[in-house]
């Protein structure tokens, strides 16, 4: 009888579901197919912001290949995964550890340490760039101690290296909250055995803390990384919109910035490096759950 | 089944046609819409960040508009100054430009070329006597005939310089320098008796600076860039020195006006461009930097110094030209551009405004002593920024400079990188 009550309903209103999924399905067709189709049609164009584009095949590709700046756009976001994932997958789990335990007060460091997940970022980047100018808070204490000023804002790769800084400092909460919630149902049994087996508080880590998280250490390699790889706003705000010392701190998406916007943008040109930044952040993501597979395997 | 694959199938088609669809807009001859007709109807007009300051002049002096005008209604945008450029080109891109625009030439060059913006020349040639030829002539592109925008403000201004450092320095403080030589000694200078710690400039040479120091920056057809001759070369090897000798400061490569801005104002740096408006930020932000002030002219090796243009442009493809013409003429004319002089420090473009004895006579005060010094040399200043320099070529030039100062290329060849890459830009804007 339900069967054929629910076989009735499915006959009398087969685009119910549709229905359902409608609003759902316009946004992530407005905001994400749309763009992302578009994209990748712009991207076998010479399609500029006000002129109609022509279809031109692999030229923006080709283009690409010779264009310095796209190396150095390629060289600094593949430099800025490799800098801020480690730390980002490590920094975060140790702090979970430290914040873990429920003793007088821990709610303070708990939210202390999330604050600058909330903070809006171009105020952090301001604050970052205040305390590093020539002239700034960091400097200064360099100068009293005897080391002299650093040119963290002036030198290529100290830039890159403070754009990365703040990127960890800023990103330490969001993932330490990650990892306070796998750590709580890591099972306390596991410890204390391995504690009666002799078993210290490193070797308790490795081989009881670790082996336990390794899932949601994954998901935060992944996460990190495609994050870091389609970095913008901390290198932008530090080293400015020419992406640096001779543009040498540009990335992917700083490029694609400045390529496509404005009334003379290469829309054509952007679009092909945003296709190339999709493709490498899909194989980072492929390439993390893979060694995830072959480690459990 | 087969009815849900070709569904499928249809939707697929219009997420690809979709896109290839939006490809087909702009690029027409425009500047042909008809401005005779009644002023009458519906217009937007959008400004550029000029609503937190200047709100009850423009309220009043569009309440004017519409009375002077019975019928018509005037809907006033005002824009952030940040991102204004991308603001624009997404209501170009989208068809949704309002009818009068706050713009700058450069602005201008890419909307004229995409048929967006109407030629004052053939709608509105009347009006062509009221401002100064040469406020008219920069709203002009470069293999193009007409003119796309009403002059509207301009602004230059001096150098300013800190006293107490040019004395700390052993430097004449009441003797600034008055050429690149004497600012380049001085400079040098500045950074030995500090040890490096205080430099003069803040900012590398931008395309305006290599103008200034008498480069020419295009060939005479508009159609090349000519900015790595011999001159331009002597430019930056004099900027190299400054740089090497810290008396270009160290985030000179990085800074942008408002960095560099804050530096002149903390004492890091010594000397920097400004404007009359600067002289309030001064006294209310730093006031031992605004007792310790000094002012001298614009340097230039040209006898012009370098003014900035704004303008007011109609949109080609407005529905209501005549309302949309007159209104920018309205905003920009002789009466309402000395109005607006008066609420701020700029200047006014119309001819003859710069003789009104608010620009040429001083009350003793530093204000009227820059104003004053200002509309003087507006008289023949030059915006020698090319309308065709896009903020692309800002960047490679930028770049390029950077590569130079830091030793990784030759002045010469820098500039020479620099001119190949904006000469590809420019070749590829069409």
């Amino acid at each position: 009888m339900a069967m054929s009550t629910a076989s009735r309903v499915r006959r009398q209103l087969p685009t119910s579901p549709w229905l359902f999924a409608a609003p759902g399905l316009l946004i992530i067709g407005a905001f994400i197919l749309y763009p992302f189709v578009s994209t990748l049609v712009n991207a076998f164009t010479d399609r500029r912001t006000l002129i109609p584009g022509r279809f031109v095949g692999l030229a923006n590709f080709r283009e690409l290949l010779q264009d310095d700046m796209f190396w150095v756009g390629l060289r600094n976001s593949t430099l800025y995964v490799v800098g801020v994932v480690p730390a980002l997958v490590v920094l975060p789990l140790l702090l979970a550890l430290l914040v873990q335990k429920n003793i007088p007060g821990i709610t303070f460091f708990r939210s202390a340490f999330y604050t600058p997940v909330v903070a809006s970022i171009v105020v952090v980047g301001l604050i970052w760039v205040w305390l590093l100018d020539e002239r700034g808070l960091v400097n200064s204490l360099l100068e009293t101690i005897g080391v002299g000023r650093v040119g963290f804002l002036s030198d290529q790769w100290l830039l890159l290296l403070s754009a990365m800084a703040v990127t960890v400092w800023k990103g330490l909460g969001y993932y330490m909250i990650i990892y306070l919630a796998a750590l709580a149902n890591v099972p306390r049994e596991l410890h204390e055995a391995a504690a009666v087996d002799g078993a210290g508080a490193i070797r308790r880590f490795l081989t009881v803390t670790v082996p336990a998280v390794r899932s949601t250490m994954v998901l935060v390699g992944a996460l990190s990384s495609v994050a870091a790889f389609k970095v913008f706003s901390e290198v932008y705000l530090m080293a400015g919109p020419s992406g640096g010392p001779a543009g040498e701190d540009t990335t992917l998406v700083m490029l694609v910035q400045r390529t496509g916007t404005g009334l003379t943008g290469r829309v054509g040109y952007a679009s092909a490096i945003s296709v190339v930044v999709f493709v490498v952040t899909v194989a980072l993501m492929l390439l993390v759950l893979r060694a995830d597979r072959r480690d459990e395997s | 089944m087969p009815t849900s694959r070709r569904a499928l199938v249809a939707a697929f088609a219009v997420c690809l046609a979709l896109p290839l669809s939006a490809c087909g807009s702009g690029g027409d001859d425009g500047g042909t819409a008809d401005a005779s007709g009644k002023v009458e109807g519906d217009i937007t007009f959008q400004t550029w960040n000029l609503r937190a300051n200047f709100k009850d002049y423009f309220e009043g002096l569009i309440a004017d508009f519409e009375k002077k005008y019975p019928g018509t209604d005037v809907k006033w945008i005002d824009q952030p100054a940040e991102g204004y450029a991308d603001k624009i080109s997404a209501d170009a891109a989208g068809g949704t430009l309002p009818d009068v625009v706050n713009v700058s030439p450069d602005l201008v060059a890419p909307l004229a070329k995409a048929g967006l913006a109407l030629d004052l020349d053939k709608a509105a040639s009347q009006y062509r006597k009221e401002y100064l030829s040469g406020a008219w002539a920069s709203h002009q592109i470069p293999g193009m005939t007409g003119t796309y925008a009403f002059p509207w403000y301009l602004n230059t201004g001096p150098l300013f310089y800190n006293k107490s450092l040019f004395e700390q320095a052993g430097l004449d403080a009441e003797q600034p320098p008055k050429t690149y030589d004497e600012v380049f000694d001085a400079a040098l200078k500045m950074a030995k008796e500090t040890d490096g710690k205080v430099a003069t400039l803040a900012n590398v040479p931008t395309i305006e600076d290599f103008g200034r120091y008498g480069v020419e920056l295009m060939n005479k057809e508009g159609t090349a860039f000519a900015f790595n001759d011999a001159k331009g070369v002597e430019l930056l090897t004099r900027y190299k020195e400054l740089y090497d000798a810290k008396a270009l400061d160290p985030q000179a490569l990085t800074a942008t006006p408002e960095s560099s801005g804050k530096k002149f104002l903390t004492g890091a740096v010594a000397m920097n461009p400004g404007s009359a408006l600067d002289l309030g930020n001064f006294k209310k932000q730093a006031p031992n930097l605004y007792r310790n002030i000094g002012i001298t002219d614009q340097i230039t090796s040209t006898g012009h110094v370098n003014m900035y243009v704004m303008g007011v442009m109609v949109n080609a493809q407005t529905k209501r030209a005549p309302a949309a013409v007159a209104f920018a003429h309205y905003v920009t004319d002789a009466a309402h551009q000395m109005s607006f002089a008066k609420q701020v420090a700029i200047f006014p473009s119309t001819a003859g405004s710069l003789d009104d004895p608010y620009f040429t006579k001083e009350d003793g005060t530093d204000e009227t002593r820059v104003r004053v010094a200002a509309a003087k040399s507006l008289k023949n200043a030059v915006n020698y920024t090319p309308v065709l320099f896009s903020e692309q070529m800002k960047t490679e030039l930028r770049n390029e400079v950077a590569k130079a100062l830091q030793g990784k290329e030759s002045p010469k060849e820098a500039l020479d990188n620099a001119v190949k890459a904006c000469d590809t830009l420019l070749q590829q804007q069409g």
